[in-house]
């Protein structure tokens, strides 16, 4: 399998603080990668520089070789990288539709003349989107699917973070952060998610899927490999049983969890 | 779907449309008529009690579902009400100008809808584009430029003022585009005042509208009916209103309105899905311009004279105020809300003097207990080719 995405020397200073501190990691193709470590280790940090909302201090991201650190959010987004946001980011007047939308901004077409004068044309490129989302929402749950014009403020925490993949997945990423899809769900709930989405993910061999998140249940039945990361630095890596075997992880992280 | 018995009340369909709009003509022409203290009173308290029984009963909700399921007749029946007011006071000077500005200002705030209610862009200073399309289109006419082209040239002018005014802001994010724009606002009269050439502190006079060979400010004579020039200028508002009404509303059913939206809601969310924030925020600022402009350009032809007076900070106050009280991002409401700002005070001239006051205190009685305005938005809805 080749690297997808990598990163070299990757430094992010807030003031006088190391969020990531000269971490090298890679990403390959078709992984399922854990990104795992205590509260304000840097994962998040990391999410962001890799997406282009941080520029890092220094080092180096490269996205299917091409050098990404200096790209904007939008150029990133284009070259196939999406994700989610930890505390949930949705436009909560906006519908189910909207939002997924939102997501799929690539496809769409912005001509002035089609949007506000061939409606007709419009329309139809609407009812293509509609029924995008309508199948991509009733895969995840059918249930959802049927309040795809309802505004996103009325859904629970566990539709909303449906909506949320949605809105990441709809415009085929080649690679897809997910920041802690558990925060604010029960363990069901969660296990349920995680479910939906790998079972979407497995319908492309080449699908790659980064996740943080703290709850180690879910990082043991869904990843394929885990980074650990503290104070910004990769602690180790490996797989589940491997890296959960290290006696750092055991005692500064897993300690309460096991 | 449970049944609503009050949702009987309202014949449905176009009839139902057909319904509300004559009885709200037959309201208006009462209250427009009006002239003594006492009858107006009555006329407002009444309104305002039928307004508040809807409101609170589940009749609001079989008229907007009147409403939105019958759209295009709905629209119809709006532009005709307005047609009926504009023939029914033909020759009432002052009630057409007054109807004149209702839709010249509504226009105005669609644009500023478009920038503060869609895409989240403030603008202190809606007054002065305005006042820009005013200034341009009477500079211009004096200069032998002929009107549609000068009106036109407003709107165009103060789009450009904005680019180049906020461009540099723009790109960046933060609160920078409301304290340009609150300075631009401030220094736009006093520029006005201290240039001679633009009339200085007393203003200049304004060519009339003259499209085709029809001069605009003369009275009319039409079958053996007289007709106050007032009328040719109140259909030219309404043209311009019911243009830039259908164009608001297609932007906002359309991806560019989503884009807009999304740069409202949460512009880190949506640089990681590809929307370029500044494009978007530059199209919003440009297009509402463009409308408070042409809008300004029109008003300044029929005022025929315009001094900085007009354009000054507290304009642009009442405009966002009228966007506040409508409710953001609600095109029908701006259309409401600019009803009762102008004429209110206008009718009811005991409250004249301290309107700006009951417009502060309205806008804090909103802001703390109805933020989404009195018609919130609704959902986005693609689904109509209109
Ligand atoms: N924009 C910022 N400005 C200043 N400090 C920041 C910023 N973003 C993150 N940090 C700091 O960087 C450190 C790493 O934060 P980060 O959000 O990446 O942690 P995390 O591993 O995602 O933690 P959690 O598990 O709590 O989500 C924290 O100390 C945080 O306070
Ligand atoms: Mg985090």
């Amino acid at each position: 399998m080749s690297v997808l995405l990598s990163c070299t020397g990757l430094t992010m200073r807030f003031g006088g603080l190391t969020a990531l501190d000269s971490l090298d990691m890679a990403v390959e193709e078709g992984d399922v990668l854990g990104l795992v470590g205590p509260n304000g280790s840097g994962k998040t940090t990391f999410f962001n520089v890799a997406t282009g909302i941080y520029r890092p201090s220094s080092g180096k991201v490269l996205f299917q070789d091409e050098d990404i650190t200096a790209k904007s959010p939008q150029e990133i987004y284009r070259m196939g990288i999406a994700r989610t946001f930890q505390r949930s980011r949705l436009c909560l007047d906006l519908t189910v539709f909207d939002n997924i939308m939102i997501g799929n901004h690539k496809n769409l077409d912005f001509g002035i003349i089609h949007n506000l004068f061939k409606r007709r044309s419009f329309m139809a490129e609407y009812e293509d989107n509609l029924e995008k989302a309508r199948s991509m929402l009733h895969a995840l749950n059918p249930a959802l699917a049927k309040r795809i014009h309802q505004p996103v403020g009325l859904l629970n925490m566990i539709d909303r973070r449906r909506v949320e993949v949605c809105r990441a997945l709809v415009s085929k990423p080649k690679l897809l952060f997910l920041d802690e899809p558990s925060a604010g769900m029960t363990h069901d709930e969660t296990r349920r998610l995680m479910d939906e989405v790998l079972a979407f993910s497995r319908a492309d061999e080449k699908f790659t899927l980064v996740l943080i998140e703290h709850e180690m249940e879910v990082i043991r039945r869904t990843t394929n490999r885990c980074i650990v990361l503290n104070f910004g630095r990769k602690l180790c890596e490996g797989d589940y049983e491997s890296v959960t075997a290290d006696p750092f992880v055991q005692e500064a992280y897993l300690g309460t969890d096991l | 779907m449970r049944h609503h018995p009050s949702r009987d009340l309202i014949i449905p369909g176009p009839a139902g449309c057909v319904l509300m709009a004559t009885a709200l003509l037959a309201w208006s022409i009462l209250f427009l008529k009006a002239e003594e203290q006492i009858p107006i009173l009555v006329y407002m308290i009444s309104g305002s009690l039928l307004v508040l029984v809807a409101a609170l009963s589940d009749l609001h909700k079989s008229i907007s579902a009147t409403i939105s399921s019958n759209e295009s007749s709905w629209d119809k029946c709006m532009t005709l009400t307005l047609l009926a007011l504009i023939l029914i006071f033909h020759d009432d000077h002052y009630t057409l100008f007054l109807l004149g500005t209702i839709m010249v200002y509504a226009t105005a705030v669609l644009g500023l809808n478009v920038q503060l209610g869609y895409t989240g862009v403030i603008n202190f200073s809606a007054a002065s584009f305005f006042g820009i399309g005013s200034y341009t289109a009477a500079m211009s006419s004096a200069a032998g430029l002929p009107s549609l082209p000068a009106l036109l040239l407003g709107g165009i002018v103060a789009a450009l003022v904005g680019c180049v005014l906020l461009l540099p802001v723009l790109r960046t994010s933060g609160h920078y585009a409301a304290l340009v724009t609150m300075a631009f606002a401030l220094l736009f009269r006093v520029f006005l005042e201290v240039n001679e050439w633009f009339g200085g502190p007393q203003g200049i006079a304004v060519a009339p509208l003259t499209l085709f060979g029809l001069d605009f400010s003369q009275d009319m004579q039409l079958w053996g009916i007289e007709f106050s020039f007032y009328v040719k200028y109140d259909l030219a508002c309404l043209l311009l209103l019911v243009l830039a009404f259908g164009f608001v509303r297609r932007l906002e059913r359309s991806w560019l309105g989503l884009s807009m939206d999304a740069v409202r809601c949460d512009e880190t969310a949506g640089a990681c899905f590809g929307v370029d924030i500044a494009r978007w925020k530059i199209t919003a600022f440009t297009v509402g311009n463009l409308l408070s402009g042409l809008a300004g350009a029109l008003y300044a032809m029929m005022l025929a004279y315009i001094s900085p007076a007009n354009f000054a900070f507290p304009d642009s106050l009442l405009f966002l105020s009228i966007l506040l009280l409508g409710g953001m991002g609600n095109n029908w409401g701006v259309i409401l809300a600019t009803v009762f700002v102008v004429v209110i005070p206008e009718k009811f001239q005991v409250i004249q003097e301290y309107r700006y006051l009951i417009y502060a205190a309205l806008v804090l009685f909103m802001i703390l207990y109805r933020p989404m305005g009195l018609l919130p938005r609704k959902a986005r809805n693609y689904g109509r080719l209109s």
